[in-house]
């Protein structure tokens, strides 16, 4: 276990539960691990891309003959250099992906729907004669009108994104186009009967911001393509496996004759498990003969890549005196971007799951606007609505002057709670991480002037799937073990730990590898907070075949049935009929003979890892707010979260102390500022304030330890659920600080100033 | 006496075009396999929808990706939902 955990359940492992160090730590800090920009061939040229001026335009030509006649241009391309895709959408509804608009988004073709929306590409000996090239390409735009607030994007005079979209999700179906992609409605009871038993209500009305999910590292990639052959592909991003696919569906090929290696990644949050420059890459190699590498600005990653969406929210609680909620009334509208798919069903289903309640009905809509299509971040859609409904939340403790977290107590999720979605719950952990906050001393240690307290909770559901490992034991009884999982946040480490753990063997004598798509089975991208649970099982599965054939071949070495042949320590051991007649033969000793029992040993397990246990987080933050600029300062942050099992503690720490300081930053700071011609006027760090180290007190992470039985060594998905509570606990704890409550993100200083200078509410 | 059949539901509009607009079913079923082939023999294409969809289900509460195999008990729930994808 961590240091700093609370158990529920007590087991004893050797390696599960340490800190050692992460074997990508020394090159990365080093400069010596190799990113998406690092990759080099021979031959290579520089490919670079033109993106759109304006908000909403219609294309009329382009123009590629001056820049084609440019010396050292070697191709120049644009969406006709990609084929056409069939209009569906394919796969799970909630995250169906259209290829349509896929190819649309890559590479613009009958409009421009962005500021920085794909127009044109060029592969040249130089970057600079490349950026030379896009200047000589003549694009004749039709302006058109544009809308990118999600209320204005839905009125019925809006201007539309796409003339023939049709709501979904509405019976009948409407028979005027709107921006409105989609309608969805859970309902769970009876709202109205609810609410005419309510002895109090409160309803709220919220916005929040869109935000980027900020990672360091902008995307690039190289692709080496013959021309009608086979290509490879040099990428970070969140999933190989996913890059492979989207990239040889986009330019026509068959999976097979696309080949990622992985690079290391620096960060994605979400927003790397799509694709931008990878076909674009590909499609120009292909064109010339030679590898194209692109690397994204910062500046077009804020334009071009997919933020999460900014969202308008109402929301309605009734309780009863005593505390107990009776009716919750959720209406989320979010930002799809420029096409349609934002996270709003999970913003549905997640924003009333912490708690029993029995009449809710929860309407969302998906819209699009003229922004970058939305991408995932961090739990994608629950932060948005846990900010408005843990902010009303707070404000009905306040109302029946009940202490917040008891009030939540009262109203937690247990076993068997139905949810709006449809099944009950089946684990109930989320009231030990309330109360680990109730028994922390900090939440009732005297605050001072100016000063607030505030807390909120969240849910997520993490993730499972399909995921694939290989073991093989060196000539030298040494291990390695690949998988097909991006390491983003430590997962080297972690599945080193596993298999160590489950061979009996030390952590340094496994080294953990993360292979390309030719090396490793199918593997589910590095999000969801999946990686440790499905990923790590196909670690100890296959860690389990290669004991089985360890085994084998110390009975062969024996002489014995392999039944007598059990594993334990790190060694084959004699059992049963044979027991003690045997010295343990051990890892190293039993590799030594492995060409005499057989040859290599080895195995791989591939799993669809089911029976992931949900993430339930409680935080509490502490701010001081000066009455005078409406800055806020956070004091205190504490992130208690149910971890299932910390198989590497600090990982662990570090994932819900990353996930809280989104939360704050996407609470105090970071929006998109548009101007009135819809073009974004802070596409970089300087202006896009994300916190640093220096406006941030050290995040206490609180693992709560609620093993999930479904998994080895009880893991849970960590990596998301702490974003969730992060902006409605700032929010509250503004709020007791001032006594006025901001329902609008990010709650920056002018607002503050705003709230400070109206009258005080509840 | 016959087992109590398992309760099947489908949610969030899921695979209506092939139900007719019915969310719930009861089907007798040792395996998700037994339920998704009750589910075709009842609604054709259904089955076939449901696997290629990639849905999750929800048994008793458990969350998983579709997989034939996952065992169903006697009178246990299960919530056919869309798919859950993270960041």
């Amino acid at each position: 276990m961590g240091d700093n955990a609370i158990m529920r359940e007590q087991k004893l492992f050797k390696v599960v539960g340490t800190r050692p160090v992460r074997p990508d730590g020394t090159p990365k800090v080093t400069g010596l691990a190799q990113f998406g920009a690092d990759f080099a061939l021979p031959g290579m040229l520089w490919g670079d891309i033109l993106r759109s001026p304006h908000a909403h335009a219609r294309i009329r030509s382009i123009n590629t003959a001056k820049a084609r006649a440019l010396p050292g241009v070697k191709a120049v391309i644009t969406s006709a250099d990609f084929p056409e895709q069939k209009f569906e959408y394919v796969g799970p509804e909630r995250v169906a992906v259209n290829y349509w608009h896929m190819t649309r988004n890559v590479m613009a073709r009958e409009k421009v729907l962005y500021e920085g929306h794909a127009v044109a590409a060029v592969a040249a000996v130089s970057k600079a004669v490349a950026a030379e090239a896009l200047r000589l390409i003549e694009v004749d735009y039709e302006v058109l009108p544009h809308v990118i607030d999600v209320d204005e994007a839905m009125r019925p005079d809006a201007p539309l994104l796409f003339e023939n979209m049709i709501t979904r999700g509405i019976e009948p179906a409407p028979t005027k186009p709107s921006n409105i992609s989609k309608r969805i409605e859970l309902k769970l009871g009876d709202i109205e009967a609810g609410f005419a038993a309510a002895d109090e209500i409160v309803e709220l009305n919220f916005k929040t911001a869109p935000v980027h999910q900020g990672y360091i590292e902008p995307h690039a990639c190289l692709a080496r393509f013959e021309t009608g052959g086979q290509g490879e592909i040099w990428a970070s991003s969140q999933g190989h496996f996913v890059v492979r696919a989207y990239t040889a569906k986009l330019l026509n090929m068959n999976i097979g004759d696309v080949l990622v290696h992985p690079a290391e990644i620096g960060g994605g949050f979400g927003g790397k498990t799509v694709i931008y420059v990878e076909p674009v890459a590909a499609a120009l190699s292909r064109k010339t003969g030679h590898p194209v590498k692109i690397m994204m600005s910062r500046e077009d990653v804020f334009k071009a890549t997919g933020p999460t969406s900014g969202a308008s929210m109402t929301v309605k609680i009734g309780v009863k005196k005593d505390g107990r909620i009776v009716a919750a009334d959720g209406l989320f509208k979010y930002q799809a971007g420029a096409f349609p798919g934002s996270p709003v069903m999970n913003g549905v289903m997640c924003g009333f799951a912490p708690y029993n309640i029995p009449n809710v009905r929860s309407v969302g809509y998906d819209v699009v606007c003229n922004r970058p299509k939305s991408a995932a971040y961090r739990a994608p859609g629950s932060p948005i609505s846990a900010f408005a409904v843990e902010s009303v939340m707070d404000a009905v403790a306040a109302r029946i002057g009940m202490d917040p977290l008891k009030f939540r107590l009262m109203n937690a999720a247990k076993v068997g709670t139905p949810t709006t979605w449809g099944p009950k719950h089946a684990y109930d952990s989320y009231a030990y991480t309330v109360q680990a906050l109730l028994d922390h001393p900090a939440y009732s240690a005297k605050l001072g002037k100016n000063q607030g307290r505030g807390v909120a909770s969240g849910f997520w559901f993490n993730n499972g799937g399909e995921s694939s490992a290989t073991v093989h034991i060196n000539e030298d009884g040494t291990v390695v073990i690949a998988t097909g999982s991006m390491d983003i946040g430590g997962s080297r480490a972690s599945m080193a730990i596993m298999a160590a753990e489950t061979l009996g063997i030390d952590y340094t004598s496994v080294r953990s590898i993360v292979a390309d798509t030719g090396s490793i089975g199918y593997t589910h991208v590095t999000g969801g907070s999946r990686v440790t649970y499905a990923t790590g099982t196909a670690v100890v599965e296959a860690c389990k075949k290669v004991i089985g054939e360890l085994c084998a071949r110390a009975a062969m070495i024996w002489d014995v049935d392999k039944g007598d042949v059990i594993w334990e320590d790190g060694c084959a051991m004699p059992a049963g009929k044979i027991s003690g007649k045997f010295e343990p033969l051990s890892l190293k000793a039993i590799a030594a003979k492995r060409a005499v029992t057989g040859g290599p040993i080895g195995a791989e397990a591939s799993v669809n890892a089911g029976g992931f246990a949900p993430g339930f987080a409680s935080e509490l933050c502490e701010v001081e707010v000066d009455p005078e600029t409406g800055a806020v300062k956070i004091l205190r942050f504490i992130v208690a979260q149910d971890v299932g099992r910390a198989i590497h503690p600090s990982y662990v720490e570090g994932q819900m102390q990353g996930g809280a300081v989104q939360g704050i930053g996407w609470a105090l700071n970071e929006e998109y500022i548009y101007g009135p011609d819809g073009k974004l006027q802070n596409a970089g760090f300087l202006d896009y304030r994300i916190p640093v180290a220096s406006d941030l007190p050290m995040i206490e992470a609180l693992m709560v330890e609620v093993p999930n039985p479904n998994h080895p060594f009880g893991a849970k998905g960590v990596g998301e659920v702490n974003i969730v509570p992060a902006m409605a606990a700032v929010a509250n704890a503004i709020n007791h600080a001032i006594g006025r409550r901001l329902t609008e993100l990010p709650m920056s200083p002018p607002k503050i100033l705003d709230a400070l200078n109206s009258p005080r509410r509840g | 006496m016959a087992a109590a059949p398992a309760r099947v539901v489908l949610i969030g509009g899921l695979g209506s075009y092939y139900t007719g607009g019915v969310s719930e079913f009861e089907i007798e079923a040792k395996t998700l396999h037994d339920v998704i082939r009750g589910l075709d023999e009842r609604c054709p294409g259904l089955g076939e929808y449901l696997v290629e969809e990639e849905s999750t289900v929800a048994i008793d509460g458990e969350i998983h990706q579709i997989g034939y195999h996952h065992p169903v008990r006697p009178g246990c729930e299960i919530f056919f939902i869309p798919s859950i994808e993270g960041g």
